[in-house]
């Protein structure tokens, strides 16, 4: 995201900049103090002040070293930038949701600036939208409008590469399909005027004729399925094999990366983007130069034959064109709203079919009967307009694309009885008039899907060329179990922080238990010890080393984790055991499956270790579930084990299973256990409260207690409800 | 209990926040947080301690019954928190390749703002009334869709 925009000379004039006193920062701001929309305001950053802008004019300027914490806060559809000036809360600015992501770095800049320290931060977030043309960019590092067409032709070029060959074959192939076409009007203008015309027509000439037509059609046909056969292949393996590459990418890629994008996004990268470049082969490019070079050959034949009627000809072509595309977009506007409103009457269909427990109990069958009616009607109502609108244009576009050949017929008919044309003249030109029209609804078209090819390129190739920060081969650990956070700081979102400077160490063997309220960052403290993510800010160190340089095979095949909901895969038993460590022997498995308290299910099943669990384990009851993942950590034999909620969606009896099993596991080994049910947190050597992203507390059960704090309340508070 | 003094009186802190006293009590930031915010934006008002909507200290069930200055402070701390334009006038909206870009006149100005034409970024808040949410997360209304010509009803039609 870029921080520091262009600012007007006239605002700049009014900075007074000097060599220890330079821009840093600078943005837009966007609501004034009457919220309304403000125009040529600014917050501008230097070395030593900040200063504020309203209407081009110079309306507030601090010094930073009387400022601190900084900050950018989310408000309902805009944000604001606060200070403290000597201790004092202040509102510096308002602007537009889309500026937070920018003023949370700024604000980070302004505190970095305060603390004495010059570096200037930079943010790898993409812009939302073009800052050179103003549209809304996919997605993608780079506008697919601005990046230029040298950009989109080497990214294909680049995608191209490997399939030179094929698209060589299909490119003459394409070339011949044409030449074909072409040489068909030749032939009837001779069989019209050489032979027909005559003055006794010779019958082998005109069967000569006849066969060399034939061939041509059939010539069309062959190399037409031929050329369709090799460029669907063609397509089907590039968006074959973007699709692997693209999913190798997305696997590499760190967390942060996928979760910056919406939900369905990347998935739509894969399964969408792919199949766009398909289609661009499979109807698009397979005509590409077959179109191009009958309309080039089309033109320069009509010309040579007679270029007034070819000049008559053309007349029509840009008014067909143009009524073509408004036709189009009225048709997509159209059938848009047709599938809006249908999609209006299943949901409310779907939703009244989920609930119609509820919609029963209340009695409310009458209204949700009389809201449907109403949204079917509406559907039906937009169903008949738009076939009706089909009914009566769909003709009359024909006709109007018809045109071009009513005008050869006219003039070229005139000129044929006036002797300046022969019939077999004006039937190669009507053919040709024919194929002109018949191309100029695929040309038409043609931007549109260029446009299509180019977003969906644009879209693979940022992915592709995501830089995966390349950490070297990183260091193999054998962990001992020594974890360390240092002023660890970290959010998913830029202008919102999770954890700020979490401080805790702790020993090799210890069990944490990690309380706190939902959404305090519990599970991303546990996040960031698994390496999903890593930190803003500040360190995590395991047996003194940052968690960064570490080899990821190496450190996660030392790392057991149980979480709520266990994945299992759909599998049997012993395949989903077996995950862990591949080739365990089947004593191994039996024994990591007794120590998980699974063995005695798993023999009351059926299948034994064979049973099939299903699609993500539903066949099993989540206690069973959740003995055969601690029969998986059992088996990897882990050295810092993470447990976030194990037991919390479990009955009492399984509940009781699965602590015993836990605690076979635990022993020996750094544990860090997430819980609500503070009675599971018996065992642990020490509880961290984490309330308002940070440590609220630390300590044993006995000290929190004494401590009578957050941890306190909370045992209480679940002490009564108890009784209750 | 009972007897404690529930009233609250607001002021304007240092730094030009709302703060409020309840009876013996004085706190220098609170928020006013709206219960209805579409249904009914000028009643049913939380007022929240702290900047990031702490312990409710009351709720004031309709703003015109406070005074017209204490009214007035609260109506302030509600402009900061919520910002929701209602469109008056529809210039343009163009739709290309995935998005549609409104070029539209507000309550609070003009203003060009795109919407990712693939989900549900117009929604019905009731038969004639539109909540717009665009790429970067900002809100606008259309508080009676009637009430814009049959032109601008048509350019909208395109997301109903």
């Amino acid at each position: 995201m870029i921080l520091k925009i262009k600012i007007p000379e006239t605002v700049r004039e009014q900075i007074n900049e000097a060599d220890d006193d330079r821009i840093y920062y600078a943005l837009p701001v966007d609501i004034n103090r009457e919220s309304m929309y403000a125009e040529n305001s600014y917050l501008i950053v230097t070395t030593k002040r900040i200063l504020l802008f309203e209407e081009g004019k110079l309306v507030k300027a601090l010094p930073i070293s009387e400022c601190g914490n900084a900050k950018a806060t989310a408000r309902v559809g805009q944000g604001m930038l606060t200070i403290e000036q000597n201790g004092t809360l202040t509102l510096l600015c308002r602007f537009s949701h889309g500026l937070i992501a920018k003023y949370a770095y700024i604000a980070r800049g302004i505190n970095i600036l305060a603390s004495g320290r010059f570096e200037e931060v930079e943010s790898n977030e993409y812009e939302p939208s073009c800052p050179i043309c103003g549209r809304a960019i996919p997605g993608t590092s780079k506008c697919p409008h601005c990046s230029g067409e040298g950009g989109i032709v080497k990214t294909v070029r680049r995608l191209a590469r490997p399939y030179h060959r094929s698209l060589f074959g299909i490119a003459i192939l394409m070339i011949l399909a044409s030449v074909t076409t072409l040489l068909n009007p030749e032939i009837q203008k001779h069989l019209v005027d050489k032979v027909l015309l005559e003055e006794s027509p010779s019958k082998s000439a005109a069967f000569l004729c006849l066969a060399g037509m034939f061939a041509l059609s059939l010539g069309i046909v062959f190399v037409n399925v031929a050329k369709s056969f090799y460029s669907t292949k063609l397509g089907a393996r590039m968006s074959h094999d973007l699709r692997g590459e693209l999913f190798d990418k997305l696997q590499a890629t760190p967390l942060s990366y996928i979760n910056d994008r919406r939900p369905g996004e990347l998935l739509n990268r894969v399964v969408s983007d792919t199949r766009v470049i398909r289609e661009f082969m499979e109807t698009v490019f397979c005509n590409l130069f077959t179109v191009a070079f009958i309309f080039v050959c089309d033109i320069v034949f009509m010309v040579i034959l007679n270029p007034g009627l070819a000049l008559l000809t053309l007349v029509p072509a840009p008014f067909a064109v143009a009524i073509l595309l408004a036709f189009r977009k009225s048709i997509n506007r159209r059938f848009h709203l047709q599938w809006v409103k249908n999609d209006d009457q299943s949901s409310n269909l779907q939703d009244v079919l989920s609930g119609m427990r509820v919609v029963k109990s209340y009695g409310n069958e009458k209204s949700e009967s009389e809201k449907f009616l109403r949204l079917s009607n509406e559907y039906a109502r937009v169903q008949m307009n738009n076939e009706s609108f089909w009914a009566v244009f769909n003709p009359i576009i024909g006709t109007v694309l018809g045109l071009g050949l009513l005008i050869v017929v006219f003039f070229g008919g005139k000129q044929v009885l006036e002797g300046e044309m022969t019939a077999g003249e004006l039937l190669q030109f009507m053919t040709y008039t024919t194929l002109l029209y018949q191309y100029i609804n695929w040309m038409a078209n043609f931007p549109r899907a260029l446009m299509r090819l180019k977003s969906s390129v644009e879209r693979i190739s940022d992915v592709l060329s995501y830089n995966v920060a390349k950490k070297g081969p990183g260091e193999a650990i054998d962990i001992n179990g020594e974890v360390v956070f240092d002023h660890t700081t970290f959010g998913y979102k830029s202008y919102k922080p999770v954890l700020e400077g979490i401080e805790l160490s702790v020993r090799k063997g210890e069990k944490i238990g990690i309380v706190g309220p939902s959404g305090a960052g519990k599970s991303t403290l546990i996040n960031l010890l698994m390496g999903l993510y890593e930190a803003d800010d500040g360190v995590l160190l395991v047996d003194g080393k940052d968690i960064r340089t570490l080899d990821r095979k190496s450190f996660h095949s030392q790392l057991g984790v149980v979480l709520q909901e266990t994945f299992l895969f759909s599998g049997t038993i012993l395949d989903n055991i077996r995950f862990a460590r591949p080739e365990a022997s089947m004593t191994e498995i039996i024994a990591a499956a007794k120590i998980a308290n699974a063995h005695d299910f798993i023999c009351k099943t059926p299948g034994g270790y064979d049973t099939y669990v299903g699609e993500k384990g539903y066949s099993l009851s989540g206690g069973e579930r959740q003995r055969i993942a601690i029969a998986r950590a059992v088996l990897a034999d882990p050295k810092l084990l993470i447990l976030d909620e194990a037991t919390a969606s479990l009955d009492t009896e399984s509940e009781y299973l699965v602590q015993t099993a836990l605690s076979a596991l635990t022993k020996n080994k750094t544990t860090f256990a997430i819980a609500h049910r503070l009675s599971t947190l018996k065992d642990c050597d020490r509880l961290i409260v984490i309330d308002g992203h940070r440590v609220a507390e630390c300590g044993s059960h006995d000290e929190l207690i004494a401590a009578k704090g957050l941890y306190y309340e909370l045992l209480t508070a679940q002490l009564q409800m108890q009784k209750a | 209990m009972e007897d404690r003094d529930k009233t609250l009186t607001f002021f304007e802190s240092e730094g030009g926040f709302l703060g409020v006293k309840l009876g013996d009590n004085t706190y220098d930031r609170v928020r006013a947080v709206r219960l209805f915010p579409f249904t009914d934006p000028a009643k049913y008002i939380s007022i929240r301690v702290g900047n990031d909507m702490g312990e409710e200290l009351s709720v004031i069930e309709d703003l015109a019954a406070l005074s017209p200055e204490q009214r007035e402070l609260v109506e302030r701390d509600l402009d900061l928190n919520y910002f929701l334009p209602q469109i008056k006038e529809i210039i343009s909206i163009k739709d290309e390749y995935g998005y549609a870009y409104f070029h539209v006149v507000t309550d609070k100005g003009p203003v060009r703002f795109a919407i990712n034409m693939g989900g549900t970024n117009v929604t019905k808040l009731s038969e004639t009334r539109l909540l717009i949410t665009d790429i970067n997360e900002n809100r606008f209304e259309v508080r009676d869709v009637t009430k814009l010509t049959k032109k601008e009803q048509r350019k909208l039609d395109l997301f109903l």
